[in-house]
């Protein structure tokens, strides 16, 4: 079959992503992390690698692994790497925490953990990378959906190359002066390439495609499209030249960062038109819930990056434009991550159970494992919680922003709740829910062998 | 079998092509243009090009394995050869109103 099939191990990376979106949240509301730490102290840098690595890359990466082969129309080269990789990601994101709280002096942790933890992210987002790239190159020529991704891994493996040199320094096990440079200056260059490069291009490569499949929108790439390509590797070519620069000469300027950050705005304007575009020219009249939250999430990433390059208002923001950086990854990329699980967990489910029985008897349809009206109030209270806590950062009121977060991480639990009665297909009417045949699916466990 | 007959198994076929649905869309696959052509030969051998909205949908696969079971029962039809083409691409100006 010329494309894709399911893929075995996607469910589990999303509950295990799930689980660390909620271990994230949950901590921020104890009170460990910024604000209520330096952003660059033990605490936060653990807070931040539970988010960036456990929550939004487990959660692309699995949806990589089901997407990729669609984008292309190509069967995923390597696919059997899935479950290590997995492996790895989570262990390797475990050990790196320890390492964080070694650095705090967080109980007796080796301070093996932070160097060993980096080597398994490497080794685990190396060959996820791998997996990936190959599809795509044995696929080439690319559609514009599947160069945004390519452009990803390439962010990917310089966000995780950058970071294992910050481990490597960190933990004391290399003391070269270009390492201790690139870890005094880096820093921004390495958030940059992971939230910028790595998970905003891939997102939004993935929705140049999904949106229209969903909306029934023109598929054909526009100029405006392409721009926001070319847009997007001239930010990030300037990012990595600059960390190049760095290693010739360590005082090297802010002018590249500021420029690129220039040139993300331009990137994300023209996105937002296109988004919108898709959505006028849309010939589902209908709009579930998958989309509507999709809307929602662009909302805060052109504020987010529209303000950020207002020096006013990221000066306004806190340390290092904190407030939007949070409205950046909790607005736009985890507000659109979780939009988008809405719709693929019923999706998936709804291939593994009702799939091999289609044409014989009769089945639901996929907006039947889902119940939108209860979920739209999560959503809502999601992103009005998402709102307030950035408010309260502005406001530098931690306990604003602490209540905030409480109502963010009830929301967050409510909607994880709906996947998991998607997965048990808790709203599809009982005749239709187990025809004969179908089989069931497990939570987050993989699928049958024969239908990989 | 005479031309009389082939047409009315292919009407058969179109009509039994009903019960499948696209289960992104919720509605069948026939209304919604994916059956692009129906034909059956003397032999009772029914030949069936279809595609999907989306190329390299997951579902894909298992639409045209639904629609192989549909047609084998249909009365009249010996064998069913389902191809899945994407030539012409599907567009939303093919469902019906």
């Amino acid at each position: 079959m010329p494309g894709a099939t399911l893929s075995r191990w996607t469910m589990s990376y999303f509950a295990a992503a799930c689980l660390f979106l909620v271990i994230g949240q949950g901590i921020m509301v104890a009170g460990y992390g910024y604000p209520f730490a330096d952003v660059d102290a033990p605490e936060t840098l653990a807070l931040v690698h539970v988010l960036a690595i456990g929550w939004l890359g487990l959660l692309m990466v699995g949806a990589l692994l089901q997407f990729v082969p669609v984008l292309v129309a190509a069967p995923l080269r390597g696919g059997r790497l899935a479950l290590p990789v997995l492996l790895l990601l989570v262990s390797g994101l475990l050990l790196l925490v320890g390492g964080f709280g070694t650095m705090a002096d967080l109980g007796e942790l080796s301070p093996a953990m932070l160097p060993l933890g980096a080597l398994l992210l490497v080794t685990g987002f190396g060959l996820a990378a791998a997996m990936l790239a190959a599809t795509l190159v044995a696929a080439r020529p690319l559609p514009l959906p599947a160069r945004f991704v390519g452009l990803g891994l390439l962010a990917l493996v310089a966000t995780v190359l950058i970071g294992a040199v910050f481990a490597l320094v960190l933990s004391g096990t290399v003391a070269s002066d270009f390492a201790t440079t690139l870890l005094i200056h880096g820093v921004p260059s390495h958030a940059a390439l992971g939230l910028g490069g790595w998970l905003t291009l891939t997102a939004v490569g993935v929705s140049y495609r999904l949106l229209p499949m969903f909306m029934l929108a023109p598929e054909e790439a526009r100029g405006t499209s392409r721009l926001v390509w070319w847009a997007g590797s001239a930010a990030l070519a300037l990012v990595v030249g600059r960390i190049t620069w760095l290693v010739l000469d360590d005082s090297a300027a802010q002018g590249p960062l500021a420029f690129a950050a220039l040139l993300a705005g331009i990137a994300t304007l023209l996105y937002c038109a296109d988004v919108i575009r898709l959505f006028r020219e849309r010939r589902r009249k209908a709009v579930e819930l998958n989309i509507r939250a999709s809307y929602a999430a662009f909302v805060a990433l052109f504020l987010s990056v529209v303000l950020f390059i207002v020096p006013g208002a990221r000066a306004a923001a806190g340390e290092g434009g904190a407030a939007l950086v949070y409205l950046f990854v909790f607005g736009w990329l985890t507000g659109l991550g979780l939009a988008q699980l809405y719709k693929i967990v019923p999706f998936l489910t709804w291939l593994e159970c009702y799939g091999s029985v289609l044409g014989r008897v009769a089945v639901p349809r996929v907006q039947d494992l889902v119940r939108e009206r209860r979920s739209s109030l999560w959503f809502c209270l999601y992103y009005g919680a998402v709102a307030a806590a950035t408010g309260a950062l502005f406001a530098e009121s931690a306990l604003w922003f602490r209540a905030a977060l409480l109502l963010q991480l009830i929301a967050t639990v409510g909607l994880i709740a709906e996947l998991v009665r998607a997965r048990m297909l808790s709203s599809v009417a009982e005749p239709l829910r187990f025809p004969i045949g179908a089989p069931r699916p497990h939570l987050f466990l993989p699928i049958a062998r024969q239908q990989e | 079998m005479t031309e009389a007959t082939n047409e009315t198994v292919c009407g058969a076929i179109r009509d039994a092509l009903r019960m499948i649905i696209d289960p992104e869309l919720g509605r069948n696959i026939v209304d919604l243009g994916l059956i692009y052509d129906v034909s059956v030969d003397d032999g009772g051998i029914a030949h069936v090009t279809m595609t999907t909205t989306t190329r390299g949908c997951p579902a894909s696969e298992y639409l045209k394995e639904a629609v192989r079971n549909c047609v084998w029962y249909v009365p009249g039809v010996e064998y069913a050869e389902v191809r899945l083409t994407y030539e012409p691409a599907w567009t939303p100006e093919m469902m019906a109103n």
